[in-house]
């Protein structure tokens, strides 16, 4: 085994363990559940910094364990959508990864275009999830599709705000984090 | 701020479903999961019911643990009734209050629909409650396994599962100590704007992760100067045993399948 896929195998480790305790801080609390905390930046960082597949992975790995650890389930498609799947789509931000010769104001467009791109597609995740159980549950009459959008973008929403200014701010004080030769 | 963390919802004990192979229990969730949604006959209902009830009694886990995890969900299946028992009109008038009517029709779509989601979130939170993270993964990789074949790397998978487990809690001494040097300096995390509370945590997460990667980067090393290679070949320090109450218990989910099945094709 190459020395190199075992550091990025550890780094997928230490980042989904830290994700895990991160998503015990809460930055804010929403009142429907649904917390807002920092889970997702150790992953998206870990996928600017080694890639997507190494953020999605991660993803997928903290997904199970955020699962394991107090997770609930009432349908089977919910259970894929919510937790590996929702978590998983997180490391598609590594497709917007950058150089270090970039300008600032290209680094914080590609930080800022993949933070959104890769938070969305957990929000359409978390929807379709939303809507799967919430049809098999609902009376004839309640739109579930609107239902679970305005649901999951109560939370999401902030968390994307959130993400982007954390990620912006280790862009400029600390951004040998994004490169695997420097630190 | 961290002092709440606990780390999983295990409840440790001895009891028969403690016991169980992690596979046996995944594999028997998986079934329940598909098939309770299959049929909604009365016998499937009840025949759930009992696999429900017969295993969170042998599990000798007290309510107060289940209440703690799910209470959202529950007021979630209280809400699914009532909205069922209100918006469903099939059947004939039970009940009138002002403007609200209640049928029987609803009664009935709101009591099976409220009550198959109460059985599956009682029985996947009892996986959880009885079986410790590290089990579970052992299990996961157990039942990937197949993907192997087609040249899924199930080890390695499980292995950074694993691993990310074990140092969770090293990892958290780790943010509690940077919290508390930057709090010796000064810095406030739960008070302020969010805007403030966020810049304050930034002193905090850039060393956390730089240290992280440092540490994945000597974990490697030390993996490699003790002769890691990969999946193949490797032995594990605990095995898990398949034992007769598994294969008990697992043709018991099964039955309950071929049940969920004969009752929607009949």
């Amino acid at each position: 085994m190459k020395h190199n896929r075992l550091v990025v195998m550890m780094e997928i480790a230490m980042m989904t363990g830290l994700a895990v305790i991160l998503d015990f801080v809460r930055v804010a609390q929403m009142p429907f559940g649904g917390s807002i905390t920092l889970a997702a930046v150790p992953l998206i960082l870990l996928a600017f910094r080694r890639g997507a597949g190494a953020g999605i992975t991660a993803g997928v790995i903290f997904g199970i364990i955020n699962w394991m650890i107090g997770g609930y389930v009432v349908h089977w498609a919910q259970m894929l959508l919510d937790y590996p799947v929702a978590f998983g789509v997180l490391g598609t931000a590594g497709f917007f990864a950058f150089k270090r010769s970039w300008t600032l104001k290209r680094k914080l467009t590609a930080v800022i275009a993949g933070t959104i791109v890769a938070n969305l597609l957990r929000l359409a995740s978390h929807f379709t999830a939303g809507v799967v159980w919430f049809r098999e549950l609902a009376p004839d009459g309640m739109s579930p599709e609107l239902y679970s959008f305005l649901y999951n973008i109560a939370y999401i929403g902030p968390i994307i705000v959130i993400t982007i200014l954390i990620m912006v701010l280790i862009v400029r004080t600390g951004e040998r984090l994004f490169h695997p030769e420097t630190s | 701020m961290l002092e709440h963390v606990l780390i999983g919802q295990y409840v440790p004990g001895r009891s028969v479903v403690h016991r169980l192979d992690p596979r046996a229990k995944l594999a028997s969730l998986f079934l329940f999961m598909v098939f309770l949604f299959v049929s909604r006959e009365l016998v499937v209902l009840g025949a759930a019911a009992v696999l429900t009830a017969a295993a969170l009694l042998s599990a000798g886990i007290s309510l107060r643990f289940f209440w703690k995890g799910t209470r959202l969900v529950l007021i979630i299946v209280a809400l699914t009734f009532f909205l069922h028992l209100f918006l469903t009109q099939e059947g004939r008038v039970l009940l009138e209050i002002g403007p609200l009517a209640v049928y029987s029709g609803g009664l009935l779509e709101g009591f099976v629909v409220g009550f198959r989601l109460l059985l599956l979130i009682v029985l996947a939170t009892l996986l959880t409650l009885t079986t410790t993270p590290v089990d579970l993964t052992d299990g996961i990789e157990s039942l990937l396994r197949p993907l192997s074949y087609v040249r899924v790397p199930t080890h390695e998978f499980a292995l950074m599962m694993s691993i990310a487990l074990r140092f969770i809690p090293t990892l958290l001494t780790e943010t509690q100590t940077i919290m508390k040097a930057q709090m010796a300096r000064g810095a406030a995390f739960s008070r302020g704007s969010v805007w403030n509370r966020l810049k304050a945590f930034l002193p905090v997460l850039i060393p956390l992760f730089s240290q992280s990667f440092k540490r994945a980067e000597d974990l490697a090393t030390a993996m490699e100067a003790r002769g890691y290679n990969g999946g193949a070949g490797r032995t594990k320090y605990r095995e898990l045993s398949w034992k007769l109450s598994d294969t008990l218990i697992f043709c018991m989910f099964l039955a309950f399948a071929g049940l969920s099945l004969w009752t929607r094709i009949g």
